[in-house]
C-alpha cells in the first residue's frame, strides 16, 4: 500500500467535503440539533400525555344485588391510588353494556353475572371459591380499556384468608370484530400511510428537481416560455400522484395484511376490516400527497445535486415524520392547535376516520390547512425557480482550516476582498445567526441540561455566563468585532427604559393567562416549575434566586438571542420576520413543549423591544422584570393567588396589564423614533 | 421607424454582487446574419447569452429579441428564440420524439404542427434513425442534433447558440455549421458564441470581441484583422487588440 497516496486522497476528500457548508450543516449540525429536538419533543409530549392519562379517573358502574358485597367492592375500587370512582348515579345501578357503548360510563362491573351457577354463588358466599366478577367494557375505547385494566388490577391483588383470590375477574368486551379491526388498523394504518406517502414523494421530488439540474436539462427547460408557477405545479402534481399511489397501495396492502395476519395468528378470523372506513382514510392521502410533494419539491429545488438533495431532504423527512409518530403513539384528540399541525393532524384524522369518529369541522380544517401549507410550499418552489440563484454556484474558495472556520460563521467573501485579507470585521448574517443557535442548542442539550440537573444554581451560572455569553464572545472574536457591538450594548434613552419597565411588569400576567388558556400544561409540569423557583425544603435566599433565575438569563440569553442572533437575522429579514424567528428559536431553546407558545411570544416581544429601542438594555430590563416578579411571588407563596381570583377580578387585572403593556410599547416606539432622528 | 434588427442589446450590464460580468455591452444582429460573440473564458459571453435567453435579468440596459424587451417580458421573448448550449441536456429516459413533442407543447404549438415540424427537422437534421430511441442511448453528436431540433422546434426567428460544437467531432461540428448556415439563408438571426476563433471566422458575418465584460472591437472578420495591423487570423487579431488594451 502506498501510504502517501492514501493520505493524499484522504486529505483531499476531507478538505473538499469540509469546504461545502451545506453538506456540513446537514451532516453535523442537523443531527446534533434535530435529534435532540425530536427526542425532547416526544419525551415532553408523551410524558404530558401519560400524566394526563394517569390523572384521569375511571368511572365505573357497579351492579351487585348483594348490599354487603357491594359495599366491600365499592370500598376496594374507590381506594386511593386505584384511579377508579364507582358512580353514585342511581340511574346506573343496573347499568348494561349499552351504557358503556353510549359513553355514559367507562365500564360496568357485574358481580355474579347472569351465567354464574347457583353452586358457584354459594361457594363464593361460603368463602370456598372466588366471587365471579365480569367487567363489561369496550376494548376499542382507550378510556374504557383503561377502566378495565384498573378494575382488574384492583381486584386481582385481594388475597384474604384462604390464599386464593377473592374475585374471579373476567372481561367482556363489547367491540364487534369489525370494530376491533378498525381499532387495530387505527393504531398502525394512519402512521404507516402518512409516512409512506411522504416516502413516496421523496425520490421523485429529488429526481425532478436536483436530478434535472444535475443532468443539465434545467437550463433547457427554463429557456422555454413556461411560467415558473405552471412548471412547479406540473412537477408537484407528478410527485403527488406517485406519492398518492404509494399511499393507496399501503392502505390496501396494510388492511389485507392485518386481517390475514390476525387470522393466521389465531387460526380463526378474530377481526374484520371495516372496508368503508378504510376507504374513507383515502381522503387524507390526496392532501397529504400534495403537501409532501410540494415541500419536497421545494427543498429539492434548492439542491445542486442528487446527493445534496438527499442530504437536505433527510432531516426534513425526519421533521415531518416526528409529529406523525407522536400522534400515532399517543391517544390525542383532534382539537384546537393539533388540527393545524401538519402530519399530526393528518394522522389523527385518519385514525378518527378509521374509527368512524371523524367530525365535519375538524375534517374540513385539517384538509384545508394541509392544502394551504402545500400551496405555500408550492409558491415558494415556484419563486425559487424564478431565481437566478438556481443557475449559479456560489461557494467561495477556501484555503485553510482557519479560513474554513471563519467561513462557517461568516458570509462568503469574494477572493481578494478585504474580508479575506483578514483586516476588516465580518458583518453579521442570518447564516451566522442560525449556526450560532445550532451550536448553543447542542451545548445546551448535551452539556448544560446535564450541568443543571447535577446542581441547579452552579449549573445555571456555568451554562449561562460561560456557555451562552461565552459563545457570543467567541463569535465576536471570530468576526473580529467588539463584543459591545455584537450585543448592541448602547445607552438607551430614559423613556425607553421606562417603557421597558412597564412591559416587564405587565408581560408576565398576559403570558401567564395565555399559557393557561391556549395550551394548559399538566399539573406536574406546573409543579416542577414552582419547585425550580422555590425548591421545597431548601433555604435558598431570594437574592440568590433573583440573581440566578432573573438577572443571569436576562443578561446572557439576551446577549445570545437579542444580540448576535437577532442582529444576524435582521440583516436578511424584515423586523417582524426577524422578531418571529428569534422568538421561535428562543422558545425552542427553553426545551419545554408546554411553555413553547408563551416563551416564543416573550421572545418576539423582547426582540421587538431591542430592535425598536436600538439597544439590548431595554430588552434585558423586560426580561429581568418578567422573571423577577414571578420569583418574588413564588418566594412569598403568592404565585397561586391568581387561581383563587374571581372571573371579574381576573379580567380586570388582565385588562390593566394589557393597558400597561400597550403604554410601555408605545413609549419604547416613541423613544426609538427620537433616537433614530 | 421600427428597429429592423432581430436582436438589439443596449448598454447592457450585469452584476453578481460586487463582480461585474457584463459592462455596458451594445450590439445588434439583423435577420439573416450570424453574429459571433467571441472572447476568452470569463469574458461575459455566457452571461450575455443567458440574459438574451431570459434566464438572467439585466442589472442595467436593454436587450430585445424580435422587438420584445427580455427584461420586461422574458416569457414572450422566449417564444421568439431558440437557445442551445454545448452542455444542454436531454431527458435520457424519453425518446427523441417525446422530447421534441414536450418542448413543442411548452411553446404552445398544436399537435398537428408539432408532428409536421418533427417531420421537417427529421429531414433537415437526419434524425430518422434516432427519433424513436431513448436519448440516453445516443452518441454525443446524435444528442446535439436532437438538441438543435429541440431548440428550433417552434421555428424561431432568432437562434442563440452558446459554444454548440464543444465536445463534437469534426464531422458533427461541420454538420452543425452547415445547418446554421442554412438557417441564415432562411433569414434567421444567429448569435454564435465560441472561443474557437477559427470556427467563428468560417461562419460569422460579423463578430464582437468581448473582453472583461465589454466590447473590445466589432466588425467583419477581415476588417478586424485589418484593424489589428493585418493580423493573419482572427485569433492573432484578438491577441494584438488585448495586448494594446492592457498596455494602454
Amino acid at each position: 500500500m502506498n501510504l502517501p497516496h492514501v493520505s493524499a486522497v484522504f486529505r483531499k476528500e476531507l478538505r473538499e467535503t469540509l469546504r461545502d457548508r451545506r453538506t456540513l450543516t446537514v451532516m453535523f449540525l442537523f443531527p446534533l440539533v434535530v435529534y435532540p429536538l425530536v427526542s425532547l419533543l416526544m419525551a415532553e409530549v408523551m410524558a404530558g400525555k401519560q400524566a394526563t392519562d394517569e390523572a384521569r379517573t375511571s368511572h365505573v358502574a357497579l351492579v351487585d344485588p348483594d348490599p354487603v358485597s357491594r359495599a366491600t367492592l365499592t370500598a376496594l375500587l374507590n381506594k386511593k391510588g386505584t384511579g377508579i370512582e364507582v358512580t353514585r348515579d342511581v340511574s346506573l345501578a343496573h347499568a348494561t353494556g349499552l351504557d358503556v357503548s353510549n359513553n355514559l360510563i367507562d365500564a360496568v362491573v357485574e358481580v355474579a353475572p347472569e351465567k354464574t351457577t347457583d353452586k358457584a354463588k354459594a361457594d363464593a358466599a361460603r368463602g370456598n371459591a372466588p366471587l365471579p366478577v365480569r367487567i363489561v367494557y369496550d376494548e376499542t375505547r382507550p378510556v374504557s380499556d383503561q377502566a378495565h385494566d384498573r378494575v382488574t388490577k384492583a381486584l386481582a391483588g385481594v388475597l384474604p384468608n384462604g390464599c386464593f383470590q377473592s374475585y374471579a375477574v373476567t372481561g367482556a368486551s363489547l367491540a364487534t370484530k369489525t370494530k376491533v379491526g378498525g381499532y387495530v388498523l387505527s393504531k398502525i394504518l394512519p402512521l404507516i400511510v402518512v409516512i409512506m406517502t411522504m416516502l413516496g414523494a421523496f425520490y421523485p421530488a429529488i429526481d425532478i428537481t436536483a436530478g434535472e439540474r444535475e443532468r443539465g436539462t434545467l437550463e433547457t427547460l427554463l429557456s422555454s416560455p413556461v411560467q415558473r408557477f405552471d412548471l412547479m405545479t406540473g412537477k408537484v402534481i407528478a410527485v403527488a400522484a406517485l406519492s398518492l399511489l404509494t399511499g393507496v397501495l399501503n392502505i390496501v396492502s396494510m388492511s389485507l395484511t392485518v386481517a390475514e395476519g390476525a387470522r393466521l395468528a389465531a387460526g380463526t378470523p378474530i377481526l374484520a376490516i371495516p372496508w368503508p372506513r378504510a376507504a374513507a382514510t383515502l381522503l387524507i392521502v390526496v392532501p397529504a400527497a400534495f403537501l409532501f410533494g410540494s415541500v419536497m419539491v421545494a427543498i429539492g429545488a434548492m439542491a445542486r445535486s442528487f446527493k445534496e438533495a438527499q442530504t437536505l431532504l433527510m432531516p426534513v423527512y425526519l421533521l415531518c415524520f416526528t409529529p406523525s409518530l407522536v400522534a400515532g403513539m399517543a391517544d390525542f384528540r383532534l382539537t384546537g392547535l393539533t388540527m393545524l399541525v401538519p402530519g399530526t393532524n393528518l394522522t389523527l384524522l385518519a385514525r378518527d376516520l378509521m374509527l368512524g369518529e371523524a367530525h365535519l369541522l375538524p375534517t374540513v380544517i385539517v384538509l384545508a390547512s394541509t392544502i394551504g401549507f402545500g400551496a405555500v410550499a408550492l409558491a415558494f418552489a415556484a419563486r425559487l425557480y424564478d431565481s437566478e440563484r438556481l443557475l449559479a454556484s456560489t461557494d467561495a474558495d477556501l484555503v485553510s482550516l482557519s479560513a474554513w472556520l471563519r467561513h462557517l460563521v461568516s458570509r462568503p467573501a469574494a477572493p481578494g476582498s478585504p474580508e479575506v485579507a483578514g483586516a476588516q470585521p465580518v458583518p453579521p448574517s442570518a447564516g451566522q445567526a442560525v449556526s450560532l443557535f445550532g451550536v448553543a442548542f447542542v451545548l445546551w442539550f448535551f452539556a448544560f441540561t446535564w450541568l443543571q440537573r447535577w446542581s441547579l444554581i452552579p449549573g445555571l451560572m456555568i451554562s449561562q455566563w460561560g456557555g451562552f455569553l461565552g459563545l457570543v464572545w467567541v463569535y465576536a472574536r471570530l468576526c473580529r468585532r467588539p463584543l459591545g457591538d455584537v450585543l448592541v450594548f448602547r445607552r438607551p434613552p430614559p423613556t425607553a427604559l421606562a417603557g421597558a419597565a412597564l412591559v416587564g411588569l405587565s408581560g408576565w400576567i398576559i403570558l401567564g393567562v395565555l399559557a393557561d388558556k391556549v395550551i394548559p400544561p399538566p399539573r406536574e409540569v406546573v409543579e416542577n416549575i414552582r419547585n425550580l423557583i422555590h425548591p421545597p425544603g431548601e433555604s435558598r435566599s431570594l437574592a440568590l434566586s433573583v440573581f440566578a433565575l432573573a438577572v443571569t438569563p436576562a443578561v446572557c440569553e439576551e446577549a445570545l438571542f437579542r444580540g448576535a442572533i437577532l442582529q444576524g437575522l435582521r440583516r436578511q429579514f424584515t423586523v417582524p420576520v426577524s422578531c418571529l424567528l428569534t422568538g421561535i428559536l428562543f422558545g425552542i431553546m427553553h426545551g419545554d413543549v408546554w411553555r413553547f407558545v408563551p416563551t416564543t411570544i416573550l421572545g418576539v416581544l423582547l426582540s421587538w423591544v431591542a430592535l425598536t429601542s436600538g439597544s439590548i438594555i431595554p430588552s434585558m430590563l423586560v426580561h429581568v422584570l418578567n422573571n423577577g416578579v414571578l420569583i418574588v411571588l413564588g418566594y412569598y407563596g403568592l404565585d397561586q393567588a391568581g387561581d383563587h381570583l374571581s372571573g371579574g377580578a381576573t379580567i380586570f387585572i388582565l385588562g390593566a396589564a394589557v393597558v400597561f403593556m400597550l403604554g410601555g410599547l408605545a413609549t419604547i416606539r416613541r423613544a426609538g423614533r427620537q433616537t433614530a432622528r | 421607424m421600427s428597429d429592423p434588427s432581430a436582436v438589439t442589446v443596449e448598454r447592457l450590464k450585469k452584476r453578481f454582487g460586487q463582480r461585474t460580468a457584463v459592462d455596458g455591452l451594445s450590439f445588434s444582429v439583423a435577420p439573416g446574419e450570424i453574429y459571433g460573440l467571441l472572447g476568452p473564458n470569463g469574458a461575459g459571453k455566457t452571461t450575455t447569452l443567458r440574459i438574451l435567453a431570459g434566464l438572467l435579468r439585466p442589472t442595467e440596459g436593454v436587450a430585445r429579441i424580435d422587438g420584445v424587451d427580455v427584461g420586461l417580458d422574458p416569457r414572450q421573448a422566449q417564444r421568439h428564440l431558440g437557445f442551445l448550449t454545448g452542455t444542454t441536456g436531454l431527458y435520457g429516459r424519453l425518446t427523441a420524439r417525446e422530447v421534441l413533442a414536450y418542448f413543442g407543447t411548452l411553446q404552445d404549438m398544436p399537435r398537428p404542427r408539432i408532428a409536421a415540424r418533427i417531420d421537417q427537422l427529421t429531414a433537415a437534421l437526419d434524425l430518422r434513425a434516432i427519433l424513436d430511441r431513448r436519448c440516453e442511448a445516443l452518441s454525443s453528436g446524435q444528442k446535439q442534433r436532437i438538441s438543435v431540433a429541440r431548440a428550433v422546434i417552434h421555428d424561431p426567428p432568432v437562434l442563440i447558440l452558446d459554444e454548440p460544437t464543444v465536445g463534437l467531432d469534426v464531422l458533427a461540428s461541420r454538420f452543425l455549421r452547415e445547418y446554421i448556415g442554412a438557417e441564415r439563408a432562411r433569414g434567421k438571426a444567429v448569435i454564435f458564441s465560441t472561443h474557437y476563433l477559427a470556427e467563428a471566422e468560417l461562419l460569422c458575418d460579423r463578430v464582437g470581441l468581448l473582453y472583461q465584460g465589454a466590447l473590445l472591437a466589432e466588425g467583419r472578420p477581415r476588417d478586424l484583422r485589418a484593424q489589428a495591423g493585418d493580423a493573419t487570423s482572427l485569433e492573432e487579431a484578438f491577441l494584438r487588440l488585448v495586448t494594446d488594451l492592457v498596455a494602454a
